[in-house]
């Protein structure tokens, strides 16, 4: 009875780390979108399917890549800090990278050097963004795919994501083309095309 | 079959066949026969019932409910997860001894653990590190292993941790260096050993035998670090120990299915050698590259030693018992990893001799023990030898042809006259 008992506790403490990592995940994600900054990121051209988180668009950002002075410093894979600040047209752009952390009042993020690109034409360090995907509604996914990508195409229009940062992390608030956010427009298009 | 058997008790009761009593004992061992095997198919079909109403919930949520805010959607997101837990629960109040319960209900919320995290991950847009979140799933399971007492959870932990190890060292560029994969390892070593020492003959022993030797040999390779060529030298030395272990007197009397370490100990020992056999693969054994680190301080050259001298400490024990006198060939080959090394390309030759000895031996096995089996594996290993060679060397076709048109009849010869003998033995 005695060896139940402790065993009955033990389950306890395992099932309350159970529950706190995603309640961590939850409460760290809510708090970076009511208190974090605010900034729009401009989204590039190009319908992935994750097999157990359901139906999402991939975001493809115009402020991926940064010129540096001396390439040979930075390496693949590496962690760096990405200093944002807004531009006249109001989008995002990466300022100044660096292998600490900013302790200024400034809007940063955290993220991993995708990849170096060092041709003749071209010298610059590709950054990798953690925020790449915004999940759909299943019946939703593929119109949106094709609004967003239409958009990204079509040079009069602007597609961008609204992501609200904290502390170097980042999340996802809504993809907008032409300020409408890309879930109200790929229900007006199920909507007409039924 | 147990059936037709119970039903004819009677008729042989009448004819005086058999005793009252005996009537009796045949009919309790087949009745209990019978719920041994009824509650194994229960096992089955709790653990696939688990398993399918658990990934259905995670597609019915990944559906993503627009409509629904993020609060009720992350809500939602724990519902696998304290379904799962309130099974377990209910389990260890009530169903403690039941295996079936036990088992089922821990796969479940294995599932529902990394349902949950990865639906939140949906719900906040999150695209996520497989590393970690393999990591954190993986460490949140590992508690139910022994709290619940499950192998089927602790089979899938060793897959999650195995593919960690696999994506973390080699899926990714440049890797990330990392020996947790060990740590985690040792994570499940008790309950393998349990059940080694309690449970040696069931099904769940049977296939941990497989997962962790299938495991340790793919993970063996993630510590290369700039030296990898010294993991072949590692690669020789794990088998040897396989091949110890299944010797071992734990598992030399099991059924050879049980006996893992034996097969992949013996059948990895011959791929190696025969890698050796090729000249080419001692000259890029020999080639300096640039880039190398310096040998003697790499991980590669540390686990090298390790596992040698593991291996040379069991090759000691086993050959003390028979007094130095009964060892085959294969047993001491991780021992020429030394010498074929500073040989240089002639290794290849050596190799080549050791191969066709051991095939040699082993058709001089068979045909000792009457056993088709073995004659044919020896003459298999002869076969590859043969072809091997074609590779690296020029013989002319008409060479060639003549060789192989007499392994044909080798082949053809050794299975008749064997044949042969054992009808004769038989009249």
């Amino acid at each position: 009875m005695k060896n139940k008992n402790i065993l009955i506790i033990l389950f306890l403490f395992v099932v309350m780390a159970q529950l706190f990592v995603p309640s961590q995940m939850i409460y760290n994600q809510e708090d970076i979108l009511n208190t974090g900054k605010i900034v729009k990121f401009q989204c590039e051209p190009i319908d992935p399917n994750d097999p157990f988180r359901g139906k999402y668009i991939t975001l493809n950002f115009k402020e991926e890549g940064i010129k540096v002075k001396n390439l040979k410093e930075w390496n693949r894979n590496e962690t760096i800090f990405a200093k944002i600040e807004t531009a006249k047209d109001g989008f995002a752009k990466i300022k100044s990278i660096s292998r600490t952390e900013p302790t200024d009042n400034s809007i940063y993020l955290k993220l991993k050097i995708d990849y170096i690109a060092d041709y003749d034409y071209e010298h610059k360090i590709y950054l990798d963004f953690p925020f790449d995907r915004f999940y759909m509604n299943e019946n939703k996914a593929k119109t949106a795919e094709t609004v967003y990508a239409e958009s990204t195409i079509d040079t009069t229009k602007i597609a961008y994501a609204l992501v609200a940062t904290k502390n170097g992390e980042a999340v996802i608030k809504d993809v907008l083309i032409d300020n409408i956010s890309i879930k109200e427009l790929a229900k007006a298009k199920n909507n007409s095309n039924k | 079959m147990s059936n037709s058997i119970l039903n004819e008790l009677p008729a042989l009761l009448k004819a005086n066949v058999i005793t009252e009593e005996t009537a009796q004992k045949i009919k309790e061992h087949y009745t209990k026969n019978g719920d041994e095997s009824q509650s194994k198919l229960f096992m089955i079909f709790g653990i696939l019932g688990a398993i399918l109403s658990g990934l259905g919930i995670i597609l019915i949520l990944a559906h993503n409910w627009d409509d629904l805010s993020n609060y009720t959607k992350s809500i939602l997101s724990f519902l696998p997860l304290v379904i799962g837990q309130l099974f377990c629960g209910y389990t260890i109040l009530k169903k403690a001894e039941n295996t079936v319960w036990r088992e089922s209900s821990s796969v479940f919320l294995f599932f529902g653990i990394g349902a949950s995290i990865s639906l939140i991950a949906q719900v906040y847009n999150i695209s996520g590190d497989l590393n970690s979140f393999l990591l954190t799933w993986m460490l949140l399971s590992l508690p139910l292993v022994y709290l619940l007492r499950t192998s089927i959870v602790s089979l899938l932990y060793l897959i999650g941790i195995t593919y960690y190890c696999c994506n973390s060292n080699y899926f990714t560029y440049p890797k990330e260096q990392t020996y947790l994969f060990w740590l985690l390892f040792l994570g499940i070593t008790p309950h393998y050993y349990q059940l080694l020492t309690t449970k040696s003959q069931s099904n769940f022993t049977l296939f941990h035998n497989w997962f962790v030797a299938i495991s340790l040999m793919i993970s063996l390779g993630s510590v290369g670090d700039g030296n990898e060529k010294i993991l072949y030298l590692s690669y020789m030395c794990l088998f040897a120990i396989y091949y110890f272990i299944g010797k071992s007197s734990n598992f030399d009397n099991q059924k050879l299915k049980f006996n893992s370490y034996r097969i992949i100990g013996k059948l990895g020992t011959l791929i190696l050698l025969f890698v050796y056999t090729f000249k080419s693969f001692w000259i890029f054994f020999h080639e300096k590259k640039v880039h190398e680190n310096t040998i003697i301080t790499s991980p590669e050259f540390i686990i090298a030693s390790i596992l040698t001298i593991i291996a040379a400490i069991l090759f000691y024990k086993k050959i003390n018992k028979t007094n130095f006198k009964d060892f085959g060939i294969i047993e001491i080959i991780f021992l020429l990893n030394i010498l074929l090394i500073l040989m240089g390309e002639l290794a290849a030759i050596v190799a080549n001799g050791i191969v066709l000895a051991i095939g040699l031996l082993e058709i001089k096995r068979g045909n000792q023990l009457n056993n088709l089996r073995i004659l044919n594996f020896g003459l298999l290993i002869i076969t590859i030898l043969i072809t091997c060679r074609f590779f690296d060397t020029d013989f002319s076709f008409i060479v060639r042809g003549i060789l192989f048109i007499s392994l044909g009849l080798g082949f053809f010869l050794t299975n008749y006259v064997m044949l042969k003998k054992r009808n004769r033995n038989e009249k």
